[in-house]
């Protein structure tokens, strides 16, 4: 997983879009990144085709059914969003922790906590007040992921253990506890199944006016601006990109580079675990054991897709929100297994990869 | 399973002269990489039975020369004779097949494998489906080690061995494929002293039974035990081949830096004289080091050649002190200490008389200490970065470029027009990404980024390395207006001429010690190569 991760962005191909003073020099690369994705993402789309074809369906009509069903009716937008939600902030903080070449791996697991803290938190505070309710949740089920994160952060800070593998496992560790909660502790008294009960009223996010997905999409969209002006415009985020780019030239800087990395862990991980009350506010409104179908994982490949940049974490969460609700319509409508739109999904990577390679070849 | 040849009758050690036909001629070789010539017109002989010792300074195209014997490169132009036969290699295993092996400086071995599995390692004999018996590679590994006084266990794993018993396992595994021609490139570089005569020792022995040996080294004293003869190269060009009896390091040290340079050198020493009337003017001390040293242990076996011990000295204002030395000295680690990147193991270090022992980076920028890196693409340069943010990524969170909360674009964009202008750096305009920047571009950002503030104290690593003359020479007047300007200068460099060139007092670092040297070439040179203790006798000649 290092080195796929790596080769996005591996420091010999610097990158002048990401330079926030160097601007005018920016945009032309920024644009070559871009069609860069675009094309592999283009490729994939043929590649997948042929898996279709060769699945005995007909690739164009997939494609086409894919399309009116995802993006076809307000109705099945609306369910696109509802995956978009949570990839998009999941998304925006791998975004912030790739950047700093910080392998955060462990988001599924930081989500997972976000969602048992600020569920257990939704369930037991007496709070009438929605507005006072959602927030606060919100807040417990950020500091709760963040908490999981600085676990990786300190652990690669002191005593240098690689954050792939740490972050990884506490997702197991995270997934655990979740189980264990909703079946002792948490666990609905009236049910029969491993569940918790229902969130209180207070604790139900409301949806947008308009289209049914819950406000936490919203929370998301609101977070691109933020995550983009602090990665470009405070100290923080300066320091985060020069840390990615060449960390002993940090270092020798004068950035306490243990300190930022545990930051960063940080971040990535309060967004996760922001995530994960969302979901349980909204779709889910209630803690069970499958709260995410493996967002924190789907999110590492938004993340690189994106090319780390916040407006392409929106732009890849969508894509693939739509990808994988466009996998079950076409189970529907062509009788082909979904997973294949998942292994369209790992073509993007995979292909993303290849042109970055060729792209720094070609200079 | 060694080959010794019966035909070369040169059997005796030190009888390697003329008259037979040598086992290796290499004839008017040369070899450019780009524009950079690392071999010109080199002639070597080596004959069995000898140690033949290549000495030179840095980059003088000592390990290019036996990296094309070795068949790793090959030769742009001359030719290369084995037994009086023209051949071309045309990789490292062409030259295994006609009996050389080297050891590289960087053992090439891997840790997890036992010796013997080392020792097949890449032979062929692994390629077959079945492995070769590894009891009788053992057996024949501990019959050689027993032969040639290199005993080592075949059964234990090599990461588990010491330094000096890997480097038995390198010399071992030549003379299992059958070396008769062995090239060691600085064999002695991280050995201890106890281990570096031992294995002088083993390679006396194995010479004396027809072995012909070939050491690649800085190191005079180890040259004069050692050798039978010794050739010495400059600038890629063999300036003389001469026998270790008739010669002595001080002879070696000058054909080393070069006998048309020791005009360069009085050059230096007119300058030298402008220089000591400044330092005379020297103000108080600014830098202080005391008894500092990177590693607990002392002294003896066991001591690794990169740490550094005990070192003590003083640099004033308006002074610049050299600590010059062949690298891997342990002035890496002695930069590092310095820069706050390292902890000593024991001493102290001041800056004004205020102790900042293990003051971090960020406290010795705020205390008005300039750095410039000897590695800038590491240390020194964020690619990737505009050429402005280049200049103050190490104070954007300071006025005027930065709060905590957000950064001024636009005081980071003046500040590096300023800077590109007043260090002429050629570049397009401030916000091009620095990974655009030529050698000497780059390295002007550093010293703008350094330079750019009032400094007390200048810390210069290695700051000419790989710039074209027209970089040095912008880089030199900017290291002397320093001085000038009052700021006190350490500098640390491997580089003779940059020595010589701006050092109001000069010490050399030699296996991780200081020795104060007089600012003469050869004396300097001398102690570089470890023959310190004659560098007086020099300064009297």
């Amino acid at each position: 997983m290092t080195t796929t991760v790596d080769a996005v962005d591996s420091p010999d191909r610097p990158d002048p879009g990401r330079t926030g003073t160097g601007r005018a020099a920016g945009w032309s690369s920024r644009l070559g990144s871009l069609g860069l994705s675009a094309a592999a993402i283009a490729a994939a789309f043929v590649l997948g085709g042929i898996l279709l074809a060769l699945a005995g369906a007909n690739p164009f009509q997939a494609y086409a059914d894919m399309l009116s069903g995802t993006f076809g009716s307000r109705f099945d937008f609306s369910l696109v969003l509802v995956e978009t939600a949570p990839l998009l902030l999941i998304g925006l903080g791998l975004a912030v922790a790739f950047r700093a070449r910080v392998w955060n791996i462990g988001a599924e697991g930081q989500l997972l906590m976000g969602a048992l803290a600020g569920g257990a938190f939704a369930i037991y505070a007496p709070i009438n007040s929605r507005a006072v309710m959602i927030p606060a949740a919100c807040l417990v089920g950020a500091a709760a992921g963040g908490a999981w994160g600085w676990v990786v952060g300190f652990l690669r800070a002191r005593w240098s253990v690689n954050e792939v593998i740490s972050s990884l496992l506490l997702n197991y560790v995270a997934l655990r506890t979740l189980e264990y909660t909703i079946r002792k502790p948490l666990r609905d008294p009236v049910g029969f199944q491993p569940v918790s009960e229902t969130l209180p009223d207070p604790a139900r996010l409301p949806d947008v006016p308009g289209l049914r997905v819950h406000i936490g999409l919203l929370i998301g969209l609101g977070l691109i601006p933020v995550v983009a002006y602090v990665m470009r415009r405070t100290p923080f985020g300066f320091h985060t990109r020069m840390m990615g780019l060449n960390r002993d030239a940090t270092e020798a800087a004068g950035v306490r580079t243990g300190r930022l990395i545990t930051a960063v862990m940080v971040v990535s991980g309060a967004f996760a675990g922001m995530a994960g009350i969302l979901q349980v506010m909204g779709p889910e409104s209630r803690l069970t054991g499958n709260i995410s179908p493996g967002f924190g994982f789907t999110a590492i490949i938004v993340a690189l897709v994106a090319r780390m940049r916040p407006v392409g974490v929106l732009l890849a969460a969508m894509l693939i929100g739509a990808l994988t609700l466009g996998g079950d319509v076409i189970q529907r409508t062509q009788q082909v297994p979904r997973v294949l739109t998942i292994v369209i999904q790992a073509l993007f990577v995979l292909l993303i990869l290849v042109a970055d390679r060729l792209g720094r070849r070609s200079r | 399973m060694t080959s010794i040849e019966p035909d070369p009758p040169a059997q005796s050690r030190g009888s390697g002269g003329s008259g037979s036909v040598p086992l290796v001629a290499m004839r008017g070789i040369a070899k450019r990489f780009g524009s950079v010539t690392a071999v010109a017109d080199a002639d070597f002989d080596l004959h069995a039975g000898e140690i033949h010792a290549l000495l030179g300074e840095n980059g003088a195209g000592k390990t290019t020369l036996m990296n094309l014997l070795y068949g790793l490169e090959r030769p742009d132009d001359g030719s290369i004779e084995i037994d009086g036969e023209p051949v071309q290699f045309r990789s490292a295993h062409d030259a295994i097949e006609a009996g050389i092996g080297m050891v590289h400086q960087h053992f090439q071995l891997v840790p997890r494998l036992t010796v013997a599995e080392n020792v097949i390692l890449g032979t062929g004999e692994g390629r077959r489906v079945r492995l070769p018996d590894l009891d009788e590679v053992a057996a024949a590994i501990e019959d050689l080690g027993e032969r040639y006084g290199l005993s080592v266990s075949a059964a234990s794993l090599v990461g588990d061995l010491s330094v000096g018993e890997q480097q038995r396992v390198e010399i071992l595994r030549a003379l299992y494929r059958g070396a008769r021609i062995l090239i060691l490139d600085e064999p002695t570089a991280t050995l201890s002293p106890v281990e570096i005569d031992h294995l002088i020792e083993r390679l006396q022995g194995m010479a004396a039974a027809g072995t012909a040996i070939v050491m690649i080294t800085h190191h005079l004293d180890e040259v004069m035990t050692a050798a039978d003869r010794i050739t010495v190269l400059r600038a890629g060009a063999n300036v003389a081949t001469v026998p270790a009896d008739e010669t002595s390091p001080l002879e070696l040290a000058r054909l080393m830096v070069g006998r048309e340079v020791s005009m360069l050198s009085e050059v230096g020493e007119v300058e030298q004289a402008g220089a000591t009337a400044t330092s005379t003017s020297a103000g108080p001390a600014v830098l202080t080091i005391e008894h500092l040293s990177s590693a607990s242990a002392s002294g003896t076996s066991g001591e690794h050649a990169r740490d550094f011990f005990d070192l003590s000295l003083e640099v004033r204002a308006s002074e610049i002190v050299t600590i010059a030395g062949v690298e891997g000295n342990g002035q890496a680690e002695l930069e590092a200490v310095l820069c706050g990147l390292g902890q000593p193991a024991a001493g102290r270090i001041s800056l004004d008389q205020t102790d900042v022992t293990g003051a971090t980076p960020r406290q010795l920028l705020d205390a008005g200490v300039g750095v410039i890196p000897s590695d800038r693409y590491r240390r020194g340069l964020i690619r990737g970065l505009s050429v402005a943010e280049n200049l103050v990524y190490d104070r954007i969170d300071r006025a005027p470029y930065g709060r905590r909360l957000w950064i001024d674009p636009r005081a980071v964009a003046s500040r590096g027009a300023d800077l590109v202008g007043r260090f002429s750096i050629a570049v397009r305009s401030p916000s091009t990404d620095a990974s655009t920047l030529s050698g000497g571009n780059a390295q002007k950002v550093v010293l703008a980024r350094a330079l750019g503030t009032d400094l007390r104290l200048l810390i210069a690593a290695q700051p000419t390395r790989g710039l074209d003359v027209g970089a040095i020479e912008f880089v030199w007047n900017q290291i002397r207006a320093q001085r000038d300007a009052g700021v006190a200068v350490l500098l640390i460099t491997t580089d003779l001429n940059e020595v010589t060139a701006l050092s109001d007092r000069c010490f050399v670092i030699y296996r991780g010690r200081l020795i104060e040297t007089p600012l003469d070439r050869e004396a300097i040179g001398m102690a570089m190569g470890g023959a310190g203790s004659r560098a007086e006798e020099a300064a009297v000649l």
